[in-house]
């Protein structure tokens, strides 16, 4: 510990902690460290200029004050109708075919029916939108790859002979720039001082715990990395469960019960949903990140008490996410927090995509807005994303980690973390903090890197015109495609030009708003968001996205004449 | 410049509407109101001519219309209270909620406190942080095959290392899939003889996600009552309507699946005939008994119902070849419907599995929530899993045969010991040991009654005393207040292949001496 603290310290005396940013978290004024990796040079002087001509307004960056998400408004009503047009023409061609389909070939639909007295396993209606809408592009989904998912991944390809019923493989690998997975801090590494300790930790302590937490898989390995995590997001204690989705759906139960209230925003995750459920209390859900509603949601709540009894309730827990991954918003916390000193509802915060991605010092949402977690009652976290382990953490206050280590479900009856996981976890947070002591600054670039690709990314898209979503520093940038056609056709097109993406659409997103989502990495160097850039463009004119292009040019026309005006003046 | 015109086609829709400051284009327009009103207006004209009675029931109906539009919606069983906003501020400034979680208990703090922290890996032997450094052998462990500790398998863990690195960094939909995954599923499939197989990352989220995948509202689920936690709690999150039967008893099953028919007989409509699945485990989690399959089987048949089994346990423990309770009982796995196993057992790995029938396999890769919402197993378990099997294919015999003459062994020790009970089936390694209830009336002199916590000292007790004649064991965990009936306060003990028989002794000799130490001391 001693050595730990040492190094911390060492580590703040340097200056650049207490550099000066913006309200995004970006330094300003350039980063102070030379040893950057080479490509960051170039990336930061284009981040200055940007800085420098904050006269060209990015259409996107505009509608962030807004208070309800306002895409919506914005999009040009022909788009909206010819979406639900295809929607529509799609159902309508997928009801059709399944009709034809059944009169002539039933032997394809055994499945649908009753079969010697048994109800099918999937039901016609249920199984409709995967069989016909999914089924046409399943190649999108589900990519098998090899290797490190870095900034580069080895895609495996495969063909498909009969419309995406089944895949082969043909043998050969191709390298893709990955735009796709959530490697944010780019620690998905094979070799490197965290994978230096995974083996370290491998050859002493083995590779599983063989039980769980409360019985005989609680390790020095284990508490250790707990106490870090802890003092790594700012509370008191932490616990720590062998996979992201179980620490929502098995915490959760134990938290609150019969009885008690979740308030829930409507766009969450689907582990949160699954612990909400599982926990028995009573679910209700406020409008995406709009705190008003939740305001409106509580009010009623706690004035009505439960239905029907009209009992008080015994306590309401709030679930809100840091970062969505869908949209790229962040949580309005501190507004929340200002509810929350008003209610009383206790407040559980999701992590998953934000830790170690969001905030200067890589903290998360908390530290993103600046505000003391000690604030948030229950903070959790994944290792999947920016650690590039796998697993997740609840922290909080010590009461309540104790109390969660003997009635959480996933530490009496789930497998412990393993071992090779744990040591990523901690070196890789270790890294981050400063306080491994042969790569003190790397942690921070990594940081630093991560937050000046995902705005130079963010940026130029928006100057291209694209319609994109979510608040500036976002390590997510989804881009909207609408139509149901452009979502397979701009996957097909990426992996084309050796680009992996990930598109998403209904049920994942509402119906009209299909998108495509990258994400960004500090693995990437400055000609791999160039590259993917300039074909993300030529996709973008091929597609027709570039929905604001019009705008943009106006505004910089308008620019460049009131820059010509100005000149003129001086003249 | 393609693309310029190709982009065009809102901005004509703009520019049409932008274009009413041109006087003509706003003549235009209004000549062709004009004429389309007047045509709408002779047409109603002409339709209502000689039928009064018609614009009668038309006006109504519009009025109807706009009634039933502006009324007020209502909620069934909302008896909301119409309050002002001074009462509300009022209220919220009344409500005090409890805190986030209860205080511990005494007893529970103890048990936190001296909850065993092992210095060092996992295996036959383990050596624990506190106390002294001298290396115990481990009961507690789900080591059944010993490879936990197996040197081979970690050198083969580096390999993987340095060619996957560990996490995955996303969900198996968005590029998460690894080469090694497919690998591991085929090669489960095929050791099972199942049709195929699908991967998740935890064993309990695997049963957690399997069932509501399938059984849904309204479907029925009739299960067996000693099922483990992670049963009970994918049962509830499918809100199926479910009915339990007593622990293994074949003839209360076929009363409730009898019932469960004549309930559904008669019924018409969507509902007629709902999904059916009978839920057990292959080895009890909680008890160490084993299901009789085959008549499982014959009556899944007869009722017509379908079988989901969550063979956790018995994976790689049960049966010749260690593939499980359908080998045990030479059953062709495809009778079992959804066929659910862990990796974190006795295959020393983590995640779980669940091998049925192709389509249904594809239909999880979408539905099933802890595969599509959460990242993929690391690379490193995925192989360790594979090598795993492997093993067992290459030398079944080396690995059972010790195992099970390990179990019955330790059973048959234990069974002498008096005032021991010993639960368990007797081909089980895994089994659970607790005080005789009348030595437990024996022990308390003062004669009250002997609430769960007093029981559960004792066993702790128990286990403290072993451990100071250098064996490992540990108190079976629940969570109390969670299980649907909470089983008998227990030491759960795990045999393994690589205790030697003389580790088998000294286990047996260390549990006998806790117990008289235990039992004879005055409380």
């Amino acid at each position: 510990m001693g050595k730990g603290q040492r190094a911390t310290q060492a580590f703040k005396s340097t200056e650049f902690i207490e550099q000066a940013r913006d309200e995004d978290g970006l330094v300003i004024g350039g980063n102070p460290f030379k040893l950057a990796p080479t490509n960051s040079g170039s990336l930061l002087q284009d981040e200055g200029q940007a800085t420098s001509k904050k006269a060209t307004p990015a259409p996107a960056e505009e509608s962030k004050p807004q208070k309800v998400p306002s895409e919506l408004e914005a999009v040009p009503s022909l788009i909206l109708v010819t979406t639900y047009l295809s929607f529509l023409m799609l159902i309508v061609f997928a009801h059709l075919r399944d009709f034809f389909g059944k009169l002539f070939y039933p032997a394809n639909y055994v499945q649908l029916r009753v079969q010697n007295g048994l109800a099918p396993m999937v039901s016609d209606f249920e199984s409709l939108w995967t069989r016909r809408l999914y089924g046409r592009i399943r190649d999108c989904f589900n990519r098998p790859i090899t290797g490190v998912a870095g900034g580069h991944v080895n895609l495996l390809d495969r063909v498909s002979t009969d419309f995406n019923k089944t895949f082969e493989f043909t043998g050969r690998v191709r390298n893709v720039l990955n735009l796709a997975s959530y490697n944010y801090l780019g620690f998905a590494q094979s070799e490197g001082p965290c994978a230096d300790k995974v083996e370290a930790a491998l050859l002493e302590h083995g590779l599983t715990m063989g039980s769980t937490r409360a019985e005989a898989g609680r390790s020095l390995l284990l508490t250790e990395t707990e106490d870090m995590v802890a003092r790594f997001v700012g509370s008191e204690a932490a616990l720590i469960v062998s996979m992201g989705y179980a620490t929502n759906a098995l915490n959760i139960p134990a938290m609150v019960g019969r009885g008690c209230l979740i308030i829930s925003d409507e766009l969450n995750h689907s582990s949160l949903v699954s612990g909400a459920r599982l926990s028995g209390a009573t679910i209700r859900v406020f409008k995406h990140n709009y705190t008003p509603d939740l305001e409106k949601v509580l009010r009623r709540s706690i004035s009505q008490g439960q239905p029907r009894t009209h009992r008080p309730w015994k306590k309401i827990l709030v679930v809100v996410e840091g970062l969505y991954s869908m949209e790229g918003e962040f949580c309005r916390l501190p507004e929340i927090l200002e509810l929350r000193r008003r209610y009383g509802f206790y407040l559980f915060v999701d992590e998953a995509h934000s830790i170690g991605a969001l905030g200067p010092r890589g903290r998360g949402i908390c530290d993103h807005f600046g505000v003391d977690p000690r604030e948030v009652d229950v903070l959790m976290g994944t290792f999947t994303k920016s650690f590039g382990a796998a697993g997740g953490y609840i922290a909080g206050s010590k009461a309540l980690i104790d109390y969660l280590r003997l009635h959480s479900h996933s530490a009496v009856y789930a497998e412990a973390m393993s071992v090779p996981v744990l040591a990523q976890v901690s070196s890789s947070m270790r890294m981050i903090m400063g306080e491994d002591r042969e790569h003190a600054l790397e942690g921070q670039q990594r940081l630093d890197q991560l937050a000046i690709n995902t705005r130079y990314f963010a940026r130029r898209l928006a100057d291209m015109g694209f319609m994109t979503m979510g608040h500036p520093g976002s390590p997510v940038i989804p881009l909207l495609l609408f139509s149901p056609a452009k979502i397979p056709a701009f996957s097909r097109e990426c992996l084309k030009r050796n680009i992996a993406v990930v598109v998403v659409s209904y049920p994942a997103t509402p119906i009209i708003t299909g998108r495509v989502r990258f994400c960004i990495s500090a693995s990437h160097t400055r000609e791999d968001l160039d590259y993917a850039l300039e074909q993300i463009s030529e996709i973008g004119d091929l597609l027709l996205l570039k929905f604001h292009k019009n705008q943009v040019a106006a505004a910089s026309a308008a620019a460049v004449a009131a820059a010509s005006d100005d000149s003129k003046k001086i003249q | 410049m393609a693309s310029f015109s190709a982009a065009s086609p809102p901005d004509l829709l703009l520019a049409a509407t932008l274009e009413d400051d041109d006087g003509s284009q706003r003549g235009l327009l209004r000549t062709a109101w004009d004429f389309s009103f007047r045509m709408v207006l002779r047409y109603i004209k002409n339709s209502y001519k000689d039928d009064p009675f018609r614009t009668f029931l038309e006006v109504c109906l519009i009025g109807f219309i706009i009634w039933y539009m502006t009324k007020q919606k209502y909620n069934i069983g909302n008896n909301e209270i119409e309050l002002s906003e001074k009462e509300i501020d009022e209220l919220v400034d009344d409500w005090k909620p409890e805190p986030l979680v209860p205080e511990l208990t005494d007893f529970e703090r103890e048990t936190l406190d001296k909850a065993a922290l092992l210095d060092g890996p996992n295996g036959t032997k383990v050596r624990l942080a506190s106390g002294n450094s001298k290396a115990l052998l481990n009961f507690a462990s789900y080591n059944f095959l010993g490879f936990i500790d197996n040197p081979d398998f970690e050198k083969r863990a580096i390999e993987t290392l340095r060619k996957y690195g560990v996490g995955s960094c996303g969900p198996p939909g968005f590029y998460g899939t690894l080469d090694v995954h497919m690998e591991l599923e085929k090669h489960l499939a095929a050791f099972v003889g199942h049709s195929a197989a699908i991967l998740y990352s935890q064993a309990f989220t695997t049963i957690l996600s399997v069932i509501p995948c399938f059984s849904k509202r309204g479907d029925i689920i009739v299960a067996d009552e000693a099922v483990n936690f992670s049963l009970q709690q994918a049962i509830a999150l499918s809100r199926s309507k479910v009915y339990w039967y007593k622990h293994n008893d074949m003839a209360d099953l076929e009363r409730v699946l009898q019932d469960v028919n004549k309930q559904l007989t008669g019924r018409r409509g969507k509902n007629a005939l709902p999904r059916k699945f009978i839920v057990t485990e292959g080895l009890f989690h909680n008890t160490g008994d084993i299901s009789p399959l085959k008549d499982l089987v014959e009556l899944k048949h007869r009722y017509k119902f379908r079988i989901i089994l969550d063979e956790s346990l018995s994976f790689g423990v049960l049966g010749k070849r260690g593939a499980g309770l359908t080998d045990h009982f030479n059953v062709d796995p495809h009778e079992v419907d959804l066929l659910i196993g862990a990796l974190s057992y006795a295959i020393g790995a983590s995640g779980g599995f669940c091998c049925a029938d192709k389509d249904l396999v594809e239909h999880q890769r979408l539905s099933g929530l802890g595969y599509c919402f959460s990242a993929s197993m690391p690379g490193i378990l995925a192989v360790a899993a594979s090598d795993a099997i492997r093993a067992l294919e290459s030398n079944p015999e080396g690995h059972f045969a010790s195992m099970r003459e390990n179990a019955s062994l330790l059973q048959s020790l234990l069974k002498r010991i008096p005032g021991l009970q010993v639960e368990g089936a007797l081909e089980s390694p895994l089994m659970h040991i607790r005080l005789t209830p009348e030595t437990l009336v024996r022990m308390k002199r003062s004669g009250g009654a002997w609430t769960k916590t007093d029981i559960d000292r004792v066993l702790a007790e128990l286990v403290e005393e072993a451990q100071k004649d250098g064996v490992f064991l540990t108190r079976a965990m629940y969570v109390d207040e969670h299980e649907r009936l909470l089983p008998n306060s227990s030491i759960r003990l795990c045999v393994s292949c690589s205790h030697t028989r003389k580790d088998i002794e000294k286990c047996a000799h260390a549990i006998k001496n806790a117990v008289s130490r235990v039992t004879s001391k005055k409380r």
